[in-house]
């Protein structure tokens, strides 16, 4: 049995495998398949001030190897969460991370700062549509994502900030760098890439929304690469995650300097994805006579 | 609920672009209620979406389940041939609570019986008033599992089996229609609106509920993909909290 506890920003967590948002509501339902307990961490559904509905259905579509999503950021509101899941999570002993996101920038710092104090980290969703900057998701230019990292940093005084960076842009590398210098502790990658899924006989796209974030197996190498990208361009912690599927894919993101992972389309394909991970992980450490599972991040070396 | 990895006993097609497949579990299926479904893994690799299927039957340890080939996953599905193995979730959703009724009028479309067949089992020993409505003859299925119906009618859109009409209409056109108790109804989207329609119109009191069919994704209540409106302008989860609802508390 090797040593699977990881430190992020001071934080210790039991193994470094995470529910990625979106994808595990507050871990209650998944709690009546397995006990939560046996996961690292959890990045909550994506939160706002006030609650929202989301987008009309279908919300899912899929691809070879890959599943595509637009559920609009449907959550009861930060509020609920503060009186209704964060004790049931507290209690399971999971390192819990406040997924945020916000229409402006003020909201940014509102939704931080109730938060501060409360959650292991908050993590800004920062790619989410109908934001106020030009037109521009938050995400996209590292101008905005520095802005948004520093409002949202002046607003968490004890909780460590984690940056959630898209994909979906020019330089993974500057956006990394411009979070870094906004005031980020840790920077987590990928969120989803935007795509579209075509129903040709009714010649209409699939999802209501017409597109959606694009995850899963398929997107995993392109996901490694960023996260290699943005791990040699900062010095802070980084989380990567993007296709996910096995305890073996895992240990490739942390060779590439990621310090934890995120799972998330695995949770759909196989409810007991995570607890499987942390254990394939743990045997190919121990197949490699591998005691910690640190020793094996950053460890790759380009041709 | 659980993960199971089942066997494959059969899986045959029943009507037109209809099959069914029974899956041999390693054990009895307990405190299944008609109604609920399962999630089933259907090519893993290339498809990471399991599909949500209702239960149709349960017979020991084996478990039917009835599906249209609609797209690229139910075609794949048919491929699935005896002895294969596929995962599946189960069960899942509330499914139809009918211990305070004995009269049950029954309303289903198309693969919407499916369900409906499996409401119709739990209960042995309630009255069943059946309507049952296909696209045509080609499309019918499965009608021996209503013959215990004190009551049967089967129609078809273009009236070449039985009753020339739909499911719906053939239930509040019958002179002869029995008190029921509660109506339990499941079938294309458009069907359950006309009948969400019709009760107002008529100001029926008998209660009403109806299996909703939505694309998911985790199955289990989590990811928020496959909601539904309720009347009071919220959403639900058709995984969770239904996908048998108060056909009143949902917008159609």
């Amino acid at each position: 049995m090797a040593d699977l506890k990881v430190k992020i920003c001071g934080v210790e967590l039991k193994n470094p495998v995470i529910a990625a948002s979106g994808t595990f509501g507050f871990g209650r339902e998944f709690n009546e398949v397995y006990d939560i307990s046996a996961i690292g961490g959890i990045s909550t559904k994506g939160m706002t001030l006030l609650p929202r509905l989301g987008n009309p259905v279908p919300r899912i579509a899929e691809g070879y190897g890959v599943i595509l999503n637009a559920v609009g950021l449907q959550n009861p509101g930060v509020e609920h969460f503060i009186s209704n899941d964060l004790k049931f999570l507290k209690d399971k002993g999971v390192t819990v991370i406040a997924n945020v996101a916000g229409n402006t920038l003020e909201d940014y710092g509102k939704i931080c700062a109730k938060l501060d104090g409360l959650v292991d980290f908050v993590e800004l969703n920062i790619s989410c549509p109908n934001v106020k900057a030009g037109g521009m998701a938050f995400g996209i230019k590292p101008e905005s994502i520095k802005a948004v990292t520093s409002v949202a940093k002046d607003s968490l005084k004890s909780t460590p900030l984690m940056v959630k960076l898209s994909p979906n842009v020019e330089s993974i590398v500057l956006n990394a760098q411009a979070a870094q210098s906004g005031g980020a502790d840790c920077i987590s990658l990928v969120n989803t890439f935007t795509g579209m899924v075509v129903d040709i006989e009714r010649r209409k796209p699939l999802i209501a929304n017409n597109t959606g974030g694009v995850s899963g197996a398929g997107i995993k190498p392109i996901a490694v690469r960023m996260v290699y990208e943005a791990a040699h361009a900062v010095n802070i912690p980084v989380i990567g995650m993007g296709g996910i599927m096995t305890g073996e894919d895992a240990i490739e993101f942390m060779m590439c300097g990621a310090g934890a992972v995120q799972v998330g389309t695995a949770n759909f394909a196989d409810v007991n994805a995570m607890p499987r991970i942390i254990e394939e992980m743990n045997n190919w450490l121990d197949g490699h006579g591998i005691k910690d599972i640190n020793e094996i991040v950053d460890t790759v070396k380009l041709n | 609920m659980k993960d199971l990895l089942a066997t494959v006993k059969s899986n045959v097609s029943i009507a037109e672009n209809i099959y069914a497949i029974t899956l041999t579990l390693t054990g009895p299926l307990k405190n299944i209620s008609g109604g609920q479904f399962v999630n089933l893994s259907v090519g893993e690799g290339a498809m990471l979406l399991r599909r949500p299927l209702g239960i149709c039957k349960i017979d020991g340890n084996d478990l039917t389940l009835c599906y249209q080939v609609k797209g690229k996953g139910t075609k794949k599905l048919t491929e699935a041939k005896a002895g294969d193995k596929l995962k599946v979730l189960l069960p899942l959703g509330n499914g139809f609570d009918l211990n305070e009724f004995n009269n049950i009028a029954v309303i289903g479309g198309g693969v919407g019986i499916f369900p409906l067949i499996a409401a119709i089992r739990a209960y042995k020993d309630k009255n069943f008033y059946s309507y049952i409505g296909f696209r045509n003859k080609a499309a019918v299925c499965l009608l021996e599992e209503f013959e215990k119906s004190k009551l049967l009618t089967v129609t078809t859109d273009d009236g070449s089996y039985g009753d020339k009409g739909n499911a719906v209409s053939a239930y509040f056109s019958d002179k002869n229609r029995p008190e029921a108790d509660v109506i339990i109804a499941c079938g294309p989207p458009v069907m359950l609106k006309v009948l969400k329609e019709e009760l107002e119109k008529r100001n029926f009191n008998t209660p009403c509920y109806v299996s909703l069919e939505e694309r998911m994704g985790c199955g289990i209540g989590a990811c928020l993909v496959c909601t539904c409106k309720k009347s009071d302008g919220d959403n639900a989860r058709v995984c969770k909290d239904g996908p048998v609802f108060n056909i009143k508390n949902i917008n159609l």
